[in-house]
């Protein structure tokens, strides 16, 4: 398999060597913190979520900032949970739903959101997610998301979405409607009964280079009663 | 991993299609992707920048790309036209002022190189409105019989209502699969 993907033709080739490298060599974390630059190939490798950083703060370098997130059930048309961040404080705007999560922002780190969820959650079947984001006042080319989500070690989705470019001081969204993961009883039982083991890592790239990595982790066992 | 899976899987990934959503500002490109979408359309602010939705649609995958349609906006579009399966051209059927200004800047995407392949779906949006030009009018307005370049349809519509915008995009979808995956 040629390993040279001229760009004219690197969609095809890019995902069948993703194939062949993500059955094959999996990669630690510990090798990724050595690396200079992490490209989207070096995080599709990885088999679990990671302890620490894999870049600094620092390496966002284009004002990228995450400004809005919602989550809504496709079917219901119902707005699960939404969450915005005004120039400069958090804001919550809640609906009146009973069972919505509580993000609790981590103090140190505008990198990590803790989510808390009910079990009726992990049971939706097409949801979609929205972000927005601002971009500051340079041009970013080839911009990239991998999202990958795990229970443990076993990874339950793995979103790999290239935006391309972005206009300077542009905002913009996006909205990924999908199936949600088909988990066994068994399965919600564990995530239930496991707070927080349920995990992702998001990482942005620019040009193939990594420049933003968030991490959340998840509950499932918010205990809101039904009305 | 056998060829076979890996074939299928690439014939899978293959069946992503681009759609491009282009426009002057205010034609009402949002409203159309937020209502296809069944996503409230009460809150929509001009676009400054993108808006993406990705979602499955009759076995497709559509990554449906809105960009803003302002005059600064504008020469940022040739940045998104790379892969692009079909632009959808927006027309507000009732500004009469500027269907001159909508005509050029339409028949200036057509020659672009990296647009050639693409299937060219036009909305004509807004037909709630009174006083909004009809499909007919639009199409002699924005001399669309002067395209031999790209398959291309106008299809009325209403983006508030919704009226329309499913038969649009059926077509689209169609077009493409016609060219694209015959070999399925």
């Amino acid at each position: 398999m040629s390993s040279d993907a001229k760009p004219s033709s690197k969609k095809k080739e890019g995902f069948l060597r993703r194939q062949a490298k993500s059955k094959t060599d999996v990669v630690s974390e510990e090798e990724l913190l050595k690396k200079d630059i992490i490209s989207p190939d070096d995080v599709l490798r990885l088999g679990r979520s990671t302890e620490k950083y894999l870049c600094p703060p620092e390496a966002n370098v284009y004002g990228i900032d995450f400004t809005r997130f919602k989550l809504r059930d496709i079917e219901s048309n119902q707005v699960l949970f939404e969450v915005a961040k005004p120039p400069h404080s958090y804001e919550l705007e809640e609906n009146e739903e009973p069972d919505l999560p509580e993000p609790e922002e981590d103090p140190n780190s505008g990198r990590f959101v803790r989510y808390q969820f009910t079990p009726q959650f992990l049971k939706l079947k097409t949801v979609g997610a929205t972000v927005e984001f601002v971009v500051g006042d340079k041009p970013v080319n080839k911009f990239r998301m991998i999202e990958k989500h795990y229970f443990r070690d076993r990874v339950l989705k793995c979103f790999d979405f290239e935006f391309g470019f972005c206009i300077p001081h542009s905002r913009n969204t996006v909205e990924h409607i999908y199936e949600f993961p088909k988990l066994s009883d068994d399965m919600i039982e564990e995530m239930m009964e496991h707070p927080y083991e349920t995990r992702s890592d998001s990482f942005y790239f620019v040009e193939d280079r990594l420049i933003m990595h968030n991490k959340a982790d998840y509950a499932y066992n918010g205990g809101a009663p039904q009305s | 991993m056998g060829l076979l899976t890996i074939l299928k899987k690439m014939k899978q990934k293959e069946k992503e299609v681009r759609l491009l959503m282009l426009g002057l500002d205010n034609a009402g490109k949002t409203t159309i992707l937020k209502k296809f979408n069944g996503e409230d359309i009460d809150t929509i602010s001009p676009t400054l920048g993108f808006n993406i939705k990705t979602l499955e649609h009759r076995g497709f995958k559509l990554n449906i790309w809105d960009v803003g349609g302002q005059k600064s906006l504008r020469s940022y579009w040739r940045n998104y036209f790379e892969s692009t399966d079909a632009l959808i051209w927006v027309v507000d059927s009732a500004d009469r002022m500027r269907l001159n200004d909508c005509k050029k800047e339409l028949h200036a995407l057509l020659v672009e190189e990296r647009l050639a392949g693409a299937t060219l779906l036009v909305f004509a949006n807004k037909q709630d409105l009174p006083g909004s030009l009809t499909a007919k009018e639009i199409r002699e307005a924005l001399d669309l019989d002067s395209i031999k370049t790209h398959h291309w349809l106008i299809q009325d519509c209403s983006a508030v209502t919704g009226d329309n915008l499913l038969n649009g995009m059926d077509w689209v979808v169609n077009d493409i699969a016609s060219r694209i995956f015959t070999m399925d």
